[in-house]
């Protein structure tokens, strides 16, 4: 009994350590710029300041920097989940001889780092014309992603082969294959991929900071950093901006959770 | 041929770990095992209406089927293969012949021979420019990875205790992971303000004394550190980048937790029987099972602690100051191509960062006969 208390105690603690710097950045983020210089780590705010949002939403192009971001996640999840699950198709289900070889590569590619790689990428999006443009970042999408197809191949892996076969007695090609079977029967595969890309493009910086340099095109994450520059001093609309771009991923994450699993339940 | 044959191995850990991480743990909870074991319960084939299951064999006997699987096969895998070609391929050949020359993006490349390596090893010799990077990247890489993998151990045997309230505690220790980089740096950058910041202010109460974080250069395990120890100043820059890499460890706990919850249970009432205690059965079960994972994390933190880059970019505002300090070969690397116009001397820079990573990577590989347990299988 002592032990299970110990260990509750434990962690207890490691959640504490954990959730701090985000129940701070909450708190802070509702903290009037005075609280925020005389005590800024106490967790209830005197009277949240939620001018501090609509004022931090004011002292940048808050919304067109939104939608560019919600034009580049659109795009780029459309890419990867299209891409990606032709390609796990084609090396999961279609009996070809290049697909071993071809596997070993999509696995080659996620171990090496885009030092190598940037500079020409570069080049090439370049003399494409398309350098400030948001295809610079979505266009790469439609060619796969070595992570996504290595998740959508393992799962295209477990549907029984005698499906594919029945759908072949029926008359179905390949293509029918992939459209009709696989695909409805991999969703939940596919909207993870789909929910990890959002993810991962809403959250990319690098990106943008190496092909946009129109403040027009700029996404939430590439305008939040420059905002640490003009606003630094200003902790409290930092936090708020912070927070604000936050939200929507800590959203996402707490809702996929329960929708995904009952998406399952209810099929 | 036995390298190639154990590379698979940690390989086909990631996915099989990530999938059941994904389905089993926290983050996203999105594939359930029912969806995976008995996908007849959401498809409209009915494939019970076969008298037998047909061999697979069966229906690629005859040539033309042949024929068709291999053009179904090139053309599902183009989008790839196209990428391969343009976004690996190609930038890997000629991030290689730029190396050897001098490139400003705006001019043809012009051969220069060594010249960029030769810069880089004398800068090496100076521990300037790339030498500097370079030791700034060790520091860092062999500072979080190693702790990421005790911090990860160590949290995911305490998340797997059965205790109520289970999937609440995992679900707090991910947490950080999921938060946008630059939205953590900026908070990370108020945290660790040496005047006002939180982090010195949790010191404070355990009556460590105020560090100066991201605002000095020297990092309390570079050799410097030793002269100055009387100040209490300890820990730098880089350390506060580890502490921040810490703080998103979670990506590694779900990764552990997976593969402890794979742990037989028998192995732990056999050790329990011959009266092995917690700390023992830690130590002689639950860490030799987890070596091949352990091994894995490690390879992959290495290669992941050695690309972080946005974090840092932002922390040091794009600049990789104090001194330097920051300036680690992701930064230093992307300040010479984009701020220098150095193409050359950058994709020189790359290389030898590959075969760098190469070496230990192989090195790690090499070890790992002597501490990795891998199950046999069946």
């Amino acid at each position: 009994m002592t032990k299970r208390w110990g260990s509750t105690l434990l962690l207890w603690f490691v959640c504490l350590v954990f959730a701090m710097p985000l129940i701070v950045m909450v708190s802070g983020s509702l903290k009037t710029p005075e609280q925020l210089a005389r005590d800024p780590y106490s967790v209830v705010p005197e009277s949240p300041a939620w001018s501090n949002y609509v004022q931090a939403i004011g002292s940048m192009p808050f919304w067109r920097y939104l939608s560019n971001t919600l034009i580049l996640c659109g795009g780029c999840v459309i890419g990867t989940t299209v891409s990606c699950a032709m390609v796990a198709f084609g090396l999961a289900r279609v009996p070809w001889a290049g697909r071993k070889l071809l596997f070993a590569l999509v696995t080659v590619t996620m171990l090496l780092p885009w030092h190598i790689t940037m500079i020409p990428r570069f080049v090439l999006i370049s003399h494409l014309g398309l350098y400030n443009s948001f295809w610079a970042i979505i266009a790469p999408t439609f060619l796969g992603d070595a992570f996504f197809i290595f998740l959508l191949r393992q799962f295209f892996l477990t549907i029984p082969q005698s499906y594919l076969d029945a759908g072949r007695i029926d008359g179905l090609s390949h293509w029918g294959l992939f459209w009709h079977l696989v695909v409805p029967m991999s969703r939940p595969a596919l909207a993870t991929v789909a929910l990890f890309q959002f993810i991962q493009t809403w959250n990319d910086f690098s990106g943008p900071l190496l092909y946009l340099n129109d403040p027009q095109k700029f996404p939430l994450a590439y305008g939040l950093e420059r905002f640490v520059s003009s606003y630094g001093d200003q902790t409290h609309l930092l936090l708020a901006a912070a927070a604000l771009f936050t939200l929507p991923v800590i959203m996402i994450f707490f809702a996929a959770q329960r929708a995904f699993v009952e998406g399952i339940a209810t099929k | 041929m036995k390298d190639e044959l154990e590379l698979e191995l940690p390989l086909g850990l990631k996915t099989r770990d990530q999938v059941i991480s994904i389905r089993e743990t926290i983050p996203g909870g999105a594939i359930s095992s029912k969806a995976i074991h008995d996908p007849a319960s959401h498809t409209n084939v009915q494939a019970t209406t076969l008298p037998n299951p047909i061999e697979n064999s069966s229906l690629k006997s005859s040539g033309s089927d042949h024929r068709s699987d291999t053009v179904a096969g090139w053309l599902f895998c183009s989008p790839w293969i196209v990428g391969f070609l343009l976004l690996f391929a190609w930038p890997f050949v000629a991030s290689l012949y730029w190396s050897f020359c001098r490139f400003d993006l705006v001019n043809p490349p012009q051969w220069v021979g060594l010249a960029n390596y030769y810069r880089i090893g004398a800068e090496v010799g100076t521990g300037k420019g790339y030498g500097l990077a370079l030791w700034n990247t060790l520091y860092y890489s062999l500072l979080s990875v190693p702790l990421s993998v005790v911090m990860g151990v160590g949290l995911a045997v305490l998340l797997s205790a059965k205790v109520p309230g289970q999937k609440f505690y995992r679900t707090i220790v991910f947490l950080p992971s999921v938060i946008p980089v630059v939205a953590a740096s900026v908070l990370w950058l108020w945290l660790l303000d040496p005047e006002s910041g939180m982090i010195n202010y949790a010191l404070s109460w355990v009556g460590i004394p105020a560090q100066n974080w991201l605002v000095q250069a020297r990092s309390v395990a570079e050799p410097e550190t030793m002269s100055v120890i009387g100040t209490g100043k300890l820990l730098g820059s880089k350390d506060a980048i580890v502490l921040m890499s810490l703080w998103s460890v979670g990506n590694f706990v779900v990764i552990y937790l997976a593969a402890i919850s794979n742990i037989p249970a028998s192995l732990h009432e056999a050790a329990q029987l011959d009266g092995a205690g917690v700390m023992r059965r830690l130590i002689h079960v639950t860490i030799p099972m987890l070596s091949p994972v352990i091994f894995f994390n490690l390879v992959m933190g290495l290669i992941r602690s050695v690309q972080t880059f946005a974090s840092i970019y932002v922390l040091s505002e794009g600049t990789g100051e104090p001194g330097g300090s920051l300036s680690l070969i992701s930064i230093h690397l992307f300040l010479s191509a984009f701020a220098d116009l150095q193409m050359g001397y950058a994709s020189a820079m790359a290389w030898i960062l590959f075969v760098i990573l190469l070496v230990v990577t192989a090195l790690l590989f090499r070890t790992s006969r002597h501490w990795v347990h891998y199950r046999v299988a069946g």
